[in-house]
């Protein structure tokens, strides 16, 4: 009994995708009178989204429920390790894919009739894929690593390419799905060598067969251990689309429906910081690959460099919003990665990076939310031009739209201002002075991209003649975006309680 | 280190060769179905990596596992990609990767 509630909120969510999957494939299509459609799914996404809300907040719910039994007393859960850790770290982060989760499918239960994608099998793919996201999360050996993160991946993949008919759609999809599998395999050789290296799959076992590198009678290569490290560094930094491996996420981003990158920007980029978390703390934790002098510690305070500079600078020329939003997601993996770089040093880093992926997975999830709600049917707001004026025509979309880019750009009372502050403490306390003030002075670029959307929103008329978005109405997203900015809200001016959950959550490293 | 020890260095030799095989083929062709097999190719490779080490741990049959469930998730992974690909076939009448660059700013 006690594993099975331990393991609820994978089972909510994963039962709850079948019988989604069953309630789509034996309804009634909704159709008007005289309209023949042989898909059952037909004019049904309200409903089914409503569906899929509802068990992605049951998830949530649950994932609270076991941490406040506390799966430290449920000695059942040792019986699916190492296989899937349950945790701490695992719920607070099941906690927050969820949230992500139910927000991106209230989205699409407003925009995917808004835009005639008549497809249902969004919602059913959605709650698939966040079941791998989970895992993902939960992961604590290479076997479930791999098969969490393509099943994460496989259900992105299709959602991307949903709008059949759009050669922007099929093209992202391809991209994506060319690129990401790629990367998968490159990281799956990692994962092979690491087996070979250790003779262990589970994290734990990794992590003491390279700490005993050195000591008399182990047979463990240094160079095979070093080239796994940079392959799997190579497969994940994929996933959190770090600079220089971001090529995929404008362009797939931006052929996505916008439900779908909304899912992409915050699950499955908090999901990839998850396993990252753990794979180098857990698996690579010892001080020889560890410190600041060698091993990963380095490489991902370039790539960290790397994408917070190179995406505010691009981020900036934009001319599609929802381009600027994927250069914008670029620059949070960033400022995430500076608070795994200081996770070498400090447990309370990897709080920082949990509670930073929770106000960002909810900004970023309210700022595609309110582009959703300022475009309609044939008039999809796409470009800053489109945004021209909306702060007279429909003041509340231009006002939680303005709260969602002041959290993303790190100010003040929001939640966004809190996780800066709290990854570039950590990151002070860790000693690495020069990755902090880079992280700062990319703020404020940032913000440069941020505001000029609400300059478009509330100082900007359209030119006359030419094509506005028209905003439209949908109890779905206004929904998304009320529980989008009471999160926002709610972590921003009382953070403290989020964060002693967060702080919970800390993995230790050695 | 069993008596298979030394005939181990020679499969991951190989198994190293197909990789990077398919890695290159990836990076240097353009047509997508290529692209994919080259995918594939590499998975393969890691399978042949992952049994050979079985091999040579010897107890338990961990790497066996894995690439069972290597091989099941690649066919997942082909279904999607090649349906994906069908539907960039059909709008766009070639499977050139180099014809997919509407998605510029």
């Amino acid at each position: 009994m006690n594993l099975l509630f331990g393991l609820s909120p994978f089972l909510a969510v994963g039962v709850g995708a079948l019988l989604l999957m069953l309630a789509e494939a034996f309804g009634k299509p909704n159709v008007a009178p005289g309209v023949e459609t042989t898909d059952a799914g037909a004019g049904r996404a309200g409903e089914l989204a409503l569906g899929a809300a509802v068990i992605l907040v049951i998830g949530a719910v649950l994932s609270v429920a076991v941490w406040v039994a506390g799966p430290e007393s449920l000695p059942e859960l040792t019986q699916v390790a190492p296989h899937l850790v349950i945790d701490k770290f695992t719920l607070f982060f099941s906690f927050t894919l969820c949230v992500g989760g139910a927000l991106a499918a209230l989205l699409a239960g407003g925009y995917l009739p808004e835009h005639g994608i008549d497809r249902s099998e969004f919602f059913p793919l959605l709650l698939l894929s966040t079941v791998g996201a989970m895992a993902l999360s939960a992961a604590g050996d290479l076997l479930t690593l791999f098969v969490a993160l393509e099943t994460m991946s496989l259900g992105v993949y299709s959602l991307i390419g949903l709008r059949r008919g759009s050669p922007r759609a099929a093209e992202a999809a391809l991209k994506y799905f060319l690129l990401g599998s790629f990367a998968a395999a490159i990281m799956l050789f990692g994962l092979a060598l690491l087996y070979g290296a250790t003779g262990h799959t589970d994290l734990a076992g990794i992590g003491a067969a390279v700490r005993s590198i050195g000591s008399p009678g182990s047979t463990v290569s240094a160079g095979k251990i070093l080239i796994s490290l940079v392959l799997v560094l190579v497969g994940l930094a994929f996933k959190v689309s770090a600079v220089p491996f971001h090529q995929w996420t404008p362009d797939a981003y931006e052929g996505a429906p916008t439900p779908a990158a909304t899912y992409m920007a915050v699950a499955v980029k908090s999901a990839a910081f998850a396993v990252l978390l753990r794979v180098l703390l857990v698996g690579f934790g010892d001080e020889r690959l560890a410190s600041w002098g060698a091993g990963w510690p380095p490489a991902l305070a370039v790539l960290a460099v790397l994408s917070m500079t190179v995406a505010n600078l691009v981020a900036g020329r934009q001319e599609s919003v929802k381009r600027m939003l994927a250069y914008s997601s670029i620059a949070h993996a960033g400022y995430a990665l500076v608070g795994v770089v200081a996770a070498m040093r400090s447990p309370e880093a990897v709080s920082a990076v949990a509670f930073y992926l929770l106000a960002y997975t909810v900004s970023t999830a309210g700022a595609f939310g309110a582009l959703i709600l300022c475009g309609s049917r044939g008039a999809e707001a796409v470009s800053y031009e489109d945004l021209a004026g909306v702060g007279k025509r429909h003041p509340a979309a231009a006002l939680a739209f303005s709260l969602f880019l002041f959290s993303l750009a790190g100010l003040p009372p929001t939640a966004g201002f809190f996780g800066k502050l709290y990854v570039f403490r950590t990151a002070i306390d860790s000693g690495l002075y020069t990755l902090a003030i880079l992280g700062l002075v990319n703020s404020v670029i940032g913000a440069y991209y941020y505001l000029r959307v609400m300059v478009y929103l509330y100082m900007r008329e359209p030119a006359p003649g030419a094509p506005r978005a028209v905003t439209m109405r949908s109890g779905f997203v206004a929904t998304a975006l009320v529980a989008a900015a009471i999160f926002v809200l709610l972590l921003g001016m009382a953070p403290g309680f989020t964060l002693d959950m967060a702080s919970g959550a800390a993995l230790t490293a050695r | 280190m069993s008596a298979f020890g030394h005939v181990l260095e020679h499969y991951v030799l190989v198994a190293t060769l197909i990789f990077g095989i398919g890695c290159v083929g990836f990076l240097v062709r353009r047509n997508v179905l290529v692209q994919l097999m080259s995918i594939e190719l590499m998975l393969n490779a890691v399978n042949l990596a992952l049994v050979a080490y079985d091999r040579e741990q010897g107890a338990g049959s961990t790497g066996q596992t894995f690439a069972f469930f290597v091989i099941a998730v690649a066919a997942a992974e082909v279904a999607v990609g090649l349906a994906i690909i069908l539907a960039f076939y059909r709008l766009r009448g070639t499977v050139d990767g180099d014809v997919a660059d509407t998605l510029r700013h």
